[in-house]
């Protein structure tokens, strides 16, 4: 399987697209606009209706979304790296803003008014006399065409008074239950089908006693192709009794693992001798391990595999990618191949492989009917993909003054990217290596990152490696100031020169009261990130009981990520993201033995829970309006466990450089106070 | 697969169903009553997905049998809303914007009409209490609980 790789899309691509493509006004005076993006909670849908709405001056509620529909939007590479509203957002608005040029220029014919001196309103062009045409009535029976001009984002165009409320088109669908994720697809003649899984990925078939299977009530198909074994049937519990009736032979198949790839993000000259002149040298190391994506709902999906075509129901990032994949499977052109992305759990990377859509149109072309498949939770836990593992040493030399004067990281993880690509020149830069490279100065710095096989399959995973590279680029930063006998975000402050970074930490010393002395067994701490152009800063504040207990007890964030399309949604992605990594930071590990993920259940995997959740998350936005939008899917899950790891520093004295912090603090002989790796001159 | 008849009081309505013994109340619901608000997300009680109201009270769904909840008022999250208008409850959690994927969002819908048919006026640790068994991955708890002090005012 291949992922394509996270960057943003290049303009040049958006040049062939035509206004049709992207925008149709209906008969019904309903606007219609189309994106290759998906939904999976992070609120693009209501975003895209937003930036059209206000474009095209019609209420939000009267602007329909189609997404990643492949038979009718354009191309997509996939929904990764927080980059809809940055780049399809924007494709969106010119598109918006030329339909709203040429419902001008009919409008002014018409009504012989000049453009200038026509309004746009609530769906209708209105003169100043009073007559008006509404945008149906303007398009007729020739709907607008053309090319989309690029548009200067957001330069001349006047900034719209996003007004915040919460606002999600899915919000009724979802509280009536009326909304359909993959598993509540119910199709004419559709069965249940699952695989038999080998006890681990890529073994050998080697013999297969079927018989009592087939003889199980309810069992439409065994179905064998070479190393893949699955069964159809007409109801579940049929399943899963022949499942338990077949009795498989596994044996080893050992595959080359992947080389090594290896790479110098940055080489500057003479780093060793600013370390070794520094008046202050620091050297740790850190550590995070393999985590689950561990979305609520197992992967599941519904194939109708025909022999002149397939109708895909999925949860999948990547719609084209799954569409491609299963034309060269089934010897069908593309265009024969229909997804149509439904509901989906929250992704956070996981949708970028279709293991159980491929599952379920092997078996739909074998049974000839649509087929159901559904992961169990065990399944999802040991199946998956997971986050790759982490390990970075990183020192560094300051001057007398605290300024870096050397600057030494060495990343050594696993690849994000499956497929052929995953090793090509400069991918692991671009997805592992993400953020590795801090946003200050370092004097003379070495940043160096490897990339080898996993001891399970790994995937993308929110933030790739922007969470853990931030998680010790952040630590240790932290660790320095401390040395230096300075205030962690006082020396953030003088270590960086962008203005946006200043100003979100700026933001978050207020929003923190950072420099009031918090209670015994409290402690605050900050971190900071850039991703993808957006800024962000997060102060935590931690207490830790006399047993090791850490307790999350407020986040203070500040965001700059330009110009907001729906205030309020990119609140709750922030939120979301701080949550999420916070339940990464202090809980989360997946238990692997032998090269197996054993963890199997929420018993075996704990997650936050309401119990877990601070008492507040405060989200506040800094950014300039008239600054391009940039992306709050995935930052605010960046710098959370380096501001929280600081927090227990601050609050007991002891650093954190493994996660999650539960198991390090509890493991840990509790000897007191830890100021950190010895000074050496 | 033997069959009983057994008859279920769901939303409202006498449905007689058919359901092989210690089968489970959400495969019924989900297959035979096309019933898919209640969400299967690990079959073991585990993480709230699939909660339904069986006499006002909020339990999973996945681990309750057919039987259990026979001669019961079941309710699932299609019967809460009048037609068009919100329960509470759901109002309430659409004006927080207390949802990302909806995955776990029946679920702690649920739970709260039963935490505020028992609890009218809950604090935060009680309201923390009754949601602990439902899981979030989107990280919604904060809204969650703004949108159970909005539903009890």
């Amino acid at each position: 399987m291949k992922v394509p790789v996270t960057q943003p899309a290049r303009s040049a691509r958006f040049a062939a697209e035509r206004l049709e493509q992207r925008i149709a006004i209906g008969r019904d005076g309903r606007v219609i606009a189309r994106s290759g993006k998906v939904e999976y909670g992070q609120g693009i849908r209501t975003g895209f209706a937003r930036i059209v709405a206000d474009e095209l001056s019609v209420p939000v509620e009267t602007v329909d979304i189609v997404l990643g529909e492949t038979d009718s939007v354009p191309w997509d590479m996939g929904t990764t790296g927080s980059m809809s509203t940055a780049t399809d957002g924007r494709q969106l608005r010119a598109a918006a803003v030329q339909t709203r040029t040429l419902l001008l220029d009919r409008a002014t014919t018409r009504l012989g008014t000049p453009s200038s001196d026509l309004t746009l309103k609530d769906g209708r062009v209105i003169a100043p006399d009073g007559r008006s045409l509404s945008y149906e009535d303007l398009v007729g029976d020739e709907p607008l065409t053309g090319d989309i001009p690029e548009i200067a984002e957001p330069g001349n165009l006047p900034v719209p008074a996003a007004e915040d409320r919460p606002l999600r088109l899915e919000a009724r669908a979802i509280l009536t239950g009326e909304a359909k994720y993959p598993a509540d697809i119910r199709l004419p003649n559709m069965r249940f089908g699952h695989v038999l899984h080998p006890p681990r990925p890529g073994m050998k078939l080697i013999a297969l006693q079927d018989a009592a299977a087939h003889a199980v009530p309810g069992v439409m198909a065994v179905v064998r192709e070479g190393d893949f074994i699955g069964i159809v049937a007409e109801h579940e519990d049929a399943l899963f009794h022949a499942l338990h009736a077949l009795v498989a032979e596994w044996a080893p198949n050992p595959v080359a693992p992947n080389a090594a790839y290896e790479a110098v993000m940055r080489q500057d000259e003479g780093v060793e001798s600013a370390l070794s002149g520094a008046s202050l040298h620091l050297k740790a190391a850190y550590h995070a391990p393999h985590i689950a994506h561990a979305s609520i709902l197992p992967r599941a999906a519904v194939a109708d595999v025909r022999e002149d075509g397939a109708d895909l129901y999925v949860a999948t990032q990547r719609p084209f990618g799954l569409r491609d994949e299963v034309a060269a499977l089934l010897g069908l052109s593309a265009g024969q191949i229909h997804v149509h992305p439904q509901m989906m759990s929250g992704q956070y990377g996981r949708g970028n492989t279709e293991d159980a859509a491929i599952e379920a149109v092997r078996l739909s072309r074998a049974a000839k009917r649509p087929v159901q498949v559904q992961w169990s939770r065990a399944e999802e836990f040991r199946l998956s993909p997971h986050r790759p593992v982490f390990d970075a040493e990183i020192e560094a030399g300051l001057d007398a003054d605290g300024a870096v004067v050397g600057w030494r990281c060495a990343v050594r993880t696993n690849s994000y990217i499956v497929g052929s690509q995953a090793l090509a020149p400069g991918v692991p830069e671009q997805t592992a290596g993400r953020d590795a490279e801090p946003p200050y100065r370092l004097g003379q710095a070495e940043i160096s990152l490897r990339v080898e096989p996993g001891d399970v399959p790994t995937i993308s995973f929110r933030s790739l490696g922007a969470a853990p590279n931030v998680f010790a680029v952040e630590s240790f930063i932290d660790e320095l100031a401390h040395a230096a006998r300075q205030d962690p975000v006082a020396f953030r402050l003088a270590l960086a020169d962008d203005p946006r970074l200043w100003r979100v930490l700026e933001a978050v010393r207020t929003m923190s009261h950072w420099h009031t002395p918090r209670e015994a067994g409290r402690g605050l701490g900050v971190a900071c990130a850039i991703y993808h152009g957006t800024y962000i800063a997060e102060a935590a504040e931690v207490s830790v009981a006399t047993d090791g207990a850490v307790r999350l007890e407020s986040v203070w964030c500040a965001v700059d990520a330009g110009r907001l399309v729906h205030p309020d949604g990119a609140r709750n992605q922030i939120e979301g993201g701080v949550q999420q990594a916070a339940s990464w930071t202090l809980l989360e590990e997946l238990k692997v033995k032998d090269d197996v993920v054993i963890s199997s259940s929420w018993r075996d995997y704990p997650i936050a829970t309401f119990l877990d959740a601070p008492r507040t998350i405060e989200v506040r936005f800094v950014g300039d309006p008239e600054t391009a939008s940039t992306g709050v899917g995935e930052p605010g899950s960046v710098p959370t466990a380096a501001a929280i790891a600081n927090a227990v520093f601050a609050a007991c004295g002891q650093r954190i450089r493994r996660l999650p912090i539960a198991a390090a603090l509890l493991s840990s002989t509790h000897s007191g106070h830890d100021a950190g790796p010895e000074p050496a001159a | 697969m033997m069959a009983a008849p057994i008859r279920l009081n769901v939303n409202g309505a006498t449905r007689l169903v058919e359901a092989a013994p210690g089968s489970s109340l959400l495969s019924l619901l989900r297959d035979d009553l096309g019933l898919t608000g209640a969400h299967y997300g690990c079959g073991h009680g585990a993480c709230g997905a699939c909660y339904v109201l069986i006499d006002r009270r909020a339990v999973p769904a996945c681990v309750t049998s057919v039987e259990h909840a026979a001669g019961k008022e079941i309710v699932t999250v299609e019967g809460l809303a009048q037609g068009d208008v919100l329960h509470p409850v759901q109002q309430a959690f659409l004006e927080e914007d207390a949802m990302q994927c909806g995955a776990c969002t029946s679920g702690m819908v649920i739970a709260t009409v039963a935490l505020l048919e028992h609890t009218p006026h809950p604090d935060e640790d009680e309201i923390r209490a009754a949601l602990a068994p439902h899981l979030c991955r989107c990280g919604i708890y904060g809204r969650v609980i703004r949108a159970v002090k909005r539903a009890a005012r």
